[in-house]
Formats: structure tokens, sequence, C-alpha cells
């Protein structure tokens, strides 16, 4: 699979302020296995592009395309199907369910097409330090614990993009590692493409594309 | 999508508001049992009406005859040609066939078995206006066997004096067994007939003979063609209509409403229960309605979680159906449990002493089970629709 991304331009944006922007106005490809990262400042539209490319928004000019298929065009229907087996995403907002638990929100999306087991669940929760919290209530749970619940949820899935919308904001340096190098092996695996948008190049992050919004 | 819709329940039917959807469950029960009961006991009513009514295809028949005053005693009561042409004139009255007695004189005797004589008098009637004519109801000169219909109500007041003179009680079927020898004389002469009872009649008070036996023993007895008519009976669409009343009322004529009263009431049932049904129509269209009120606040109450299932990749149409199949086993008890009810009040009915004799299945109609089997799908139908519905909205 592949995502192209068509003079995308948000409506929103004033003309001066994609002057410079490697990504708004010029015509990009994703390949699977690729790994590409964007950096910008707050408020400079990173959330806006996942949102873009994950079909929940749709306030902007040029086009998307899904292999060839124009995304505006894609049903409720056929997003479901992407959203289920080609396209992974952690929101910056998370988007957690905040009466179930843990293990429940991650499995809520494990069950919809399981990747993985849910011992993997139990497993991955070990490396990432919320084991315990597994069985709470998630909005009892930190900001940095939630962000590792909803990473852990969205590996849970198969796919050929991952999409990262400042996933680690709230993470120490410590857990950042941990949770990148789950991330990069769980990519290795599908040979998966990864779209991660963040505010400045992690020094984690090596062999990249860095795109400028 | 194979996996089990249990996990995501909860974030989709809150436990709140359960007061409606109890209240919802609790009308849509009452309204299908209503529905369904009136219309079992609409067919048991018809059913009895078929087999025990003189009312028939919608229509009354009734008998009148000429009041008898002190002033008229003694004269002439039978209807006037005249009188009969002005009667057919009527709008409320569809046809009229008089009631033509014997002119000679008639003895019967029961034969050995039942020592039993009497002078009787015989009549006839046109063969449309009887409700029991047998295709052995003919004669033809020459013949001397005589197929006679005799009133059920003659042998009920036969049976109870019976015992009183040590004659034998009779039943519907054995008296069909009775050979009555019929005496005829006149001044035409003397002649022996057999009277054969061929069948039994709830409508008409008389003892009947063919129409053909009739003309012919008039002639051949009395020399005498006249119509002498005491009794006329009527065909009418209602025998309750106000203007036929009237008419009859200002003619003084004599009308014998007896045998239409247990019909008159029969119908009135069917209407109270016709009225039950459409009620329970009401109860569940109202039901139905609160119901879906529940539904819509439920989706509502649950947007944001819905929202959030699509954007992780939950198919709208999967959720559709998921959400709409929660409520099938609610349903199905419903109304399984209705028709389950209506089976058992059905045979509670089947006990009633006067329904006992009725020839009506223990099973209930199988329009009741259509009607049940349609108010499941309506059901579902309705309640996919509206979640479909709703869910678009989120989207």
């Amino acid at each position: 699979m592949q995502i192209e991304l068509r003079n995308l331009i948000p409506e929103y944006i004033e003309t001066g302020d994609r002057r410079n922007s490697q990504i708004w106005s010029q015509n990009i490809i994703i390949k699977k296995g690729e790994h590409l990262h964007i950096v910008a400042p707050s408020g400079s539209g990173k959330t806006s592009l996942i949102q873009f490319i994950y079909g929940l928004r749709r306030d902007y000019t040029g086009a998307i395309l899904y292999d060839n298929n124009e995304i505006r065009k894609l049903s409720t229907e056929g997003f479901s199907s992407f959203r289920q087996n080609k396209i992974g995403i952690i929101f910056q907002d998370l988007k957690l369910f905040e009466d179930q638990t843990a293990r429940e929100n991650i499995e809520i999306k494990r069950i919809l097409n399981p990747y993985h087991t849910e011992e993997a669940i139990v497993e991955m929760a070990g490396r990432l330090g919320i084991k315990s919290k597994l069985d709470q209530k998630s909005k009892t749970c930190s900001y940095g614990e939630q962000q590792r619940i909803a990473i852990i949820r969205s590996l849970m899935q198969p796919f050929d993009f991952l999409l990262l919308d400042e996933p680690y904001s709230h993470l120490d340096e410590e857990n950042r590692k941990k949770a990148m190098s789950l991330i990069y092996e769980e990519c290795e695996k599908r040979g998966a493409a990864m779209v991660f948008a963040d505010l400045k190049p992690l020094e984690l992050l090596k062999g990249e594309k860095i795109l400028q919004l | 999508m194979k996996f089990s819709y249990k996990k995501i329940q909860p974030l989709l039917i809150s436990g709140k508001n359960t007061f409606s959807k109890w209240l919802g469950y609790f009308g849509l029960g009452i309204g299908v049992l209503l529905l369904l009961v009136s219309m079992q006991m609409f067919f048991n009513i018809q059913q009895l009406l078929r087999e025990n009514s003189p009312r028939k295809s919608g229509f009354d028949f009734i008998s009148i005859s000429k009041n008898i005053t002190n002033e008229n005693m003694g004269k002439d009561n039978s209807f006037t040609n005249e009188d009969l042409r002005k009667l057919k004139e009527q709008p409320q009255i569809v046809g009229i066939s008089p009631l033509i007695a014997n002119q000679f004189r008639v003895r019967a005797t029961a034969g050995d078995i039942i020592p039993f004589s009497t002078d009787l008098f015989l009549e006839s009637l046109d063969d449309n206006f009887i409700d029991t004519v047998p295709p052995s109801f003919t004669w033809q000169p020459g013949q001397t066997i005589v197929p006679i219909i005799f009133s059920s109500d003659f042998l009920e007041m036969y049976n109870v004096f019976a015992p009183a003179q040590g004659l034998p009680q009779l039943s519907p079927k054995t008296i069909s067994s009775v050979n009555i020898i019929l005496d005829c004389s006149g001044p035409g002469g003397i002649q022996y007939f057999k009277g054969n009872i061929v069948a039994l009649s709830d409508r008409i008070n008389s003892i009947l003979v063919p129409k053909t036996f009739m003309n012919w023993s008039n002639m051949h007895f009395s020399g005498d063609t006249a119509v002498h008519a005491s009794r006329v009976y009527i065909k009418t669409r209602d025998a309750n209509d106000p203007q036929l009343i009237s008419y009859l009322d200002q003619h003084d004529y004599h009308l014998n409403k007896d045998k239409i009263k247990f019909s008159r009431i029969k119908s009135i049932l069917q209407n109270i229960v016709s009225s039950l049904g459409v009620f329970g129509i009401l109860v569940i269209v109202l039901a139905l309605m609160l119901f879906s009120f529940y539904l819509q606040l439920m989706i509502a109450k649950s947007k944001d979680n819905l929202r959030l299932l699509l954007t992780l990749g939950y198919s709208p149409k999967w959720l559709a159906k998921s959400v709409a199949k929660t409520w099938l086993p609610v349903y199905l008890f419903i109304i399984v449990g209705a028709l389950i009810i209506t089976e058992i009040l059905h045979l509670f009915f089947l006990q009633i002493s006067f329904v006992n004799n009725a020839n009506l299945p223990p099973l209930l109609h199988w329009s009741v089970w259509l009607t049940a089997i349609f108010l499941l799908a309506l059901t579902v139908f309705i309640n996919s629709r509206l979640v479909k519905k709703e869910l678009e909205h989120i989207i």
C-alpha cells in the first residue's frame, strides 16, 4: 500500500504560511516500509495533517490517495476496512474510553482484527511499565500512562502505515525509548511505514526522512 | 467481522433510563397480547356464528304476522297479495317468502314404537329462507315419503313434555329415524304418507315440507289454490332498522325478534372484540414509539463512544446490525409469550359451556400466527431502520 498527498493545502492556512512547507502544496508519496518524520512547532498543522490522512477531516484542497483511491470518495464502510487492516494511529488526544479499563480499551481494538493474542497485551504493558494499570479505569491513569495505553492499542492490529501524532509528549526519556523501540519492532514485523509528527526531531529517530511542515 | 459484540455493548447501552425501556416492553407485550387475543376471539365468534346463528351472510331472517286483536279476531288475518307486494317494495326488505299452511286435515302418528298421535299443521317456505336444507328436501307427485324440516325449538318442547306422557325423549340424531305416518284428509280424499325428518331448523318455528308437496296436497285435498299466508318471512340486512320497525308498526304487523337476539349479541361481541383489536394496535404503536424514543436517547447518550468506535475502524453497518440485534431476544420473548398466553386463553374459551359443542380447533387460527410473525418482523425492521438512521446522523 502507498499513501499519496497531492497538492494538499488546509483550507484555513494563509498562503504565506505554507511558502516554506515541505508538505503543503507538495506532491508526496509515502511507501510501505518508509519512515517519515514531520517536524513543526505547535499550531502549525501536524494534527490536521494526521487527521486529513486518517480521513477524520476534509477541510483541505488537493487530494489524498490510498493506493490511487481518492479518500474523499471512500465510504465510511471503506474507511473502516482501511482502519482495520492497513492504517493504525496514535492520536494526540489519545481518544480512550474513559470508563473502560486499560485492558478493555486495548481489547476493543484488538478484537476488531487480532494481530496479537491477548497475552501480548500483558507482555507489551510489562515492557512499557503499565502492567499494574491494566485493570484500572483509563480516566484514573496519568496522562503518560494513558499515552502508553494508546500506543499498545495501536499495535494490536495489522497495518501498513502507522500514524503517530506526538505520541511521547508526556513520557520521560526512558519510557520514550522503550515505547520507541516497541513501535519500531512492531513496524518492522509488518514492514510498515511510520508517519511521525512531533515538535522537534527526536534524537532517538535515526535514518528517518524529515520533512518540515 | 466475527468478533463478539458483547465487549463493546457496555459502551452503547447505558444502564440508566431503564424505566422507559421497561415501560416500552410492557406496552408492547400488552398491545401484542390484546391484538392476538382479540383476533382469535373474533375468529372464534365468527365460527360460532356460522354454526349456530340464524343470521347468515349478513342477513336477518324474521317472521311477521298480523296482530290478533279483539277487533279482527275471527276474520281472515292472512296476508293479501297487496300486503305482500307492498312489503316487497320496502327498501330495507331484501326478500319475502310467505309461509303457506295446509288447507286440509293432517294427523300424525309415530307408529308402534312411540304411541303418539296428534293433529298437525304443515307449512312450506322458499328453500333459500331455510337455514338447513339438505339435498333430500324435495318431493314429486307420486312420492310416498315426505321430507320434513322440524323446528329445533319444537323438539326441545317435545323433550320437555315427553316423559310425563310416557313418551321417549329424542336426540336430534334419533329423530331422523322416527317413522311418522301422515294421515292427510279433506274433501279430495284421504291418503297416507311417510314423514321423514331430514333436518332441524333453528330459524323457522314450524314443521316444513317441500313447497311442491304443499301446493299439490292443498290442490288435491281441499281444491284450494289461493295463497293463505298468516306468516311471512322477511330477509333484511338489519332487523333493528328503525325505518323497517316503524313500517311494521304502522301496519300493525307483529315481529318475532327472538331468533335474532342471539345473533345481535354476537355481532355486538364481535364489534367489542374488533375495537379491542384496534386498541391493541394503538397500544403497539404507542409502545413502539416509546421504545424508539428510548433508543434515540440511548444512541444520543453513547454518541461519543459510537463515534470513537467508528474512528477506531468499526464498521457502521456491523454496529447498526449489532445494536439492533440486541433487542431481538426481547421482541422474540414478548411475542412468543403473547402467543402462549393467547393459546391458553383460547383453551379456556373452549371450556365455556356455550362454546363446548362448537367445532372449534384447539390451536390458534393461522392468521394469528401470521400476525405474530409479522409483528416480530415489523419490530425488528423498525428497530434496525431507526438505529441505522441514528448512526448515520453521527457519521
